[in-house]
């Protein structure tokens, strides 16, 4: 009963965030622009290409390239890297927060309960913004030629195959657990790659051949499925036969994860709070004895700067990126001077030429978008400080502009080595133009993603927690955004207004997001 | 009680419909009937075990940290102990441990006779907890937060109505009542947490953290008030504090910590007289836990 009480409140709190979502001007406009930002988004690409052809096309040439066991495989390495990363994962722990510490962990609910009910919110979430998403890409499509209810029932196969997987994760997780209590010994984590072979295993195709029913495992059912939705190697099977596997895998796996977490897990969460709030041991070996207090600049803006790049590199993961900017940079570098036969560029059938320079701009842009996520969350990094910063003796302007040339960089350096490895792999006739326009996208977006970061404690009265239409609708501006950009470089391609059109966009653009950003500051309660 | 609440009444304790469009005395004299009835149905009022939180030789480790080092410690029914000590003393992480947010490293910790290990839930069901930062989930309204607090804590509906609105009008919140719980100040939201508490019924096993932080002067006062006339009805409150001011105001008995260990135990006048050149609870804490600076 308690497990139901506990999904129900879940359930209300999700209530209570869709009436205030929908009864707030701000967030009611950014779902707005969400929806019918992906849907413009849509209906310009499937209007640029239409792609019942390429879909066509691209049935026939994989039953050419590829055989029936290599869909089999690619799901079953989907699965055991779940496996494998879960296992150094802290499992159902995820699902915990700072305010179920102070609550739930100490009333008198079982760990499993919890865990139940949070991922029941999670699963009810995620179907909604499904059904939206589906919604909203409805011209693309139709466009394609494709039945909603098909589409629909592959996406949410593939979705409760990824829920799978997060709950072989989580499973995975618990063995770690178990095998530390008992044995000490570094040797005991083989076990992990026992456990990636024994989820690959299944996959083998004499195992199949020879027992039919090895395809109950979920990546073989979700291959099944997927062969018979889509028609690719299809064997005659009906495809509900898959679709019934994999929601019998999913109960199986959700029951059995319920089981598995334990009191345990609440000490993993202590664990794990602990430890997010040190220095990553690797990030202070890089950085040194540094102590930018004794920087010799005077101005407020490098000043935040400065506080920004340091205290971000004190996090293991900003490392890591900007370990990423430097060998992927190298790396694609010697891509394309070298060009190495040991990785081909994709090779472009002749059935698909007329799709792959809108395929080149459309990847751009989403390159660039996501290596600006940096720049909104220079905002919402601040968190409580933002109000700091707020109360210290610096103008708006130069706080925004500090955090803007900052990203600015950070943004640079992640989308160079991504265009290196685009320009690489699909290596079209004139790409070097094509590829120019990444630097008005990457001070727009940048400009976008400092701007709505800027946004967050307005909306939210909260500068923790990025609301959820601002996670989403962020891409879907900049989608928009690039997208209006190309369409206008398009259109003036062979006219001289161009080289005074495009850097006129591009300001105004920057200027407009950097001018809200500064209003957005100066409205913070 | 206002209007929808006392109809809200009604319809838990099943009064026909047909009583309820009538004057509000006539309403409350019914309802009033309708709870004494089923008071005297009820169980008799619960008795707190003896001791009601029992801790023995507990010790938690952080990797190689000690956290807590042998921990005893016991709070009675009738009695309010305060947990006192500077910060990283330990006491935070003695009432996690105590309810059982995280487990000792070794040790015995008992809940009104439970074990919090092995009963857990049983355990829990009989202690309330309020976290040193008060946190909540902001997407709740404070009416949602209580009413799911008594559901989880299995209290009658109509109890949970009556003492939702006994401690509302206590600590001031009725204009607060139904808004959301991310838009309420720190002291609001520790106001919430304290009603979620309190709409169980007496006697409590409480643990509180720091109970009076983000509080007004009146609330903070309210809930002093409170929490003495609980001792009074035999509840068992352990309070963790470093304000010796609201320490020496509400505990009969002290624990002092610093750095994991317990450096002083006793009522005031049996640390007065561990110290004799102090005067107040503030002296005997300096004096144990470092000195009292120059």
């Amino acid at each position: 009963m308690t497990t139901f009480k506990l999904l129900k409140i879940e359930i209300r709190m999700l209530y209570n965030q869709f009436r205030l979502a929908i009864t707030t001007p701000s967030m009611l406009l950014f779902y707005g622009v969400t929806f019918f930002g992906i849907f413009f988004v849509s209906s310009v690409i499937s209007s640029l290409v239409t792609f019942a052809p390429l879909l066509v096309n691209l049935s026939g040439l994989m039953e050419e390239t590829i055989d029936v066991w290599m869909i089999y495989a690619a799901t079953a390495v989907l699965s055991a890297s779940a496996v494998v990363s879960g296992y150094f994962g802290v499992g159902p722990a995820a699902v915990l927060s700072d305010i179920d510490e102070s609550l739930l962990m100490s009333m008198p609910v079982k760990p499993h309960q919890i865990f139940l009910s949070r991922y029941g919110r999670r699963i009810i979430r995620k179907v909604s913004f499904i059904f939206l998403g589906l919604l909203a890409v409805f011209p693309l499509l139709q466009s394609a030629g494709l039945l909603f209810l098909t589409m629909a029932t592959i996406l949410v196969i593939i979705t409760i195959f990824l829920e799978i997987n997060y709950l072989l994760g989580a499973m995975s997780s618990y063995a770690r657990l178990w095998i530390s209590k008992k044995a000490t010994s570094p040797l005991r984590h083989l076990l992990v790659v026992l456990l990636g072979i024994l989820v690959l295993l299944p996959a083998s195709p004499w195992l199949i051949e020879t027992l039919r029913v090895f395809v109950i495992v979920p990546s073989n059912a979700l291959a099944l499925s997927l062969s018979e939705f889509t028609g690719i190697f299809s064997q005659g099977v009906n495809p509900i036969v898959g679709v019934m596997l994999i929601l019998v895998d999913f109960a199986i796996c959700i029951l059995v994860m319920a089981n598995l977490t334990g009191y345990e897990y609440y000490e993993v969460f202590a664990a794990i709070k602990g430890q997010e709030q040190t220095e990553g041991r690797f990030s202070k070996i890089i950085r040194g004895d540094v102590d930018f207090s004794n920087s010799r600049f005077n101005d407020p803006m490098i000043w935040i700067m400065l506080k920004d790049f340091w205290s971000r590199l004190r996090s293991p993961m900003q490392l890591w990126k900007y370990i990423y900017a430097v060998f992927g940079t190298g790396f694609v570098l010697y891509l394309n001077i070298a060009r190495p036969p040991w990785f081909p560029a994709f090779m472009i059938p002749v059935g698909l030429a007329f799709a792959i320079v809108p395929a080149f701009i459309l990847m751009m842009i989403m390159f660039v978008q996501m290596g600006s996520v940096t720049a909104m969350l220079s905002f919402v990094d601040e968190r409580d400080n933002v109000y700091l910063l707020k109360a210290s003796p610096f103008k708006p302007r130069d706080i925004i502009l500090a955090k803007y040339l900052l990203s600015l960089f950070e943004v640079a350096i992640a989308v160079l080595p991504a265009c290196g490895f685009l320009i690489y792999l699909l290596h079209i006739e004139g790409y070097l133009a094509i590829i120019t326009l990444a630097a008005p996208l990457v001070l727009i977006f940048t400009a976008t993603g400092n701007a709505i970061g800027a946004y967050v404690p307005v909306i939210t009265n909260d500068p923790k927690t990025l609301p959820v239409p601002l996670a989403f609708s962020f891409p879907i501006i900049n989608l928009g955004l690039g997208t209006a950009m190309v369409y206008l470089v398009a259109i003036f391609a062979n006219s001289w207004i161009i080289i005074v059109l495009l850097p006129l966009f591009t300001i105004t653009l920057v200027s407009f997001f950097l001018t809200l950003a500064v209003h957005a500051l100066n409205t913070y309660k | 009680m206002k209007g929808d609440e006392l109809i809200n009444l009604a319809r838990v304790l099943k009064v026909p419909i047909t009583k309820r469009t009538i004057q509000r005395s006539w309403l409350i004299d019914e309802l009033i009937e309708e709870l004494e009835k089923r008071s005297s149905r009820d169980s008799p009022i619960n008795a707190l075990h003896q001791p009601a939180i029992e801790l023995e030789k507990v010790t938690k480790l952080f990797g190689k940290t000690v956290a807590v080092r042998n921990l005893d410690l016991q709070v009675h029914p009738g009695e309010i102990l305060g947990l006192v000590g500077p910060n990283g003393a330990g006491k935070t992480t003695t009432l996690r441990i105590l309810t059982g947010i995280i487990r000792a490293s070794s040790g015995v910790i008992q809940v009104n006779g439970h074990d919090i290990n092995d009963s857990p839930i049983l355990a829990k069901a009989s202690i309330g907890y309020i976290p040193e930062k008060p946190t909540c989930y902001p997407s709740l309204t404070a009416r949602e937060y209580v009413t799911f607090m008594a559901r989880i804590y299995k209290v009658p509906q109509e109890i949970a109505l009556i003492r939702m609105r006994e401690y509302v009008e206590l600590f001031q919140f009725d204009e607060f009542i139904d808004s959301y719980i991310g838009t309420l100040s720190k002291g609001n939201l520790q106001r919430v947490l304290l009603i979620g508490i309190f709409v169980r019924e007496p006697p409590y096993i409480l643990a509180l953290d720091e109970p009076i932080y983000g509080l007004d002067p009146r609330g903070a006062w309210n809930l002093k008030k409170l929490l003495k006339r609980l001792r009074g009805e035999g509840s068992a409150i352990l309070i963790s504090t470093h304000i010796l001011e609201v320490a020496t105001d509400l505990c009969d008995r002290f624990v002092i910590m610093n750095e994991g260990d317990v450096v002083g135990r006793g009522t005031l006048e049996e640390l007065l007289a561990l110290q004799p050149q102090a005067t107040s609870l503030e002296e005997v804490f300096l004096g144990l836990t470092g000195g009292i600076p120059e």
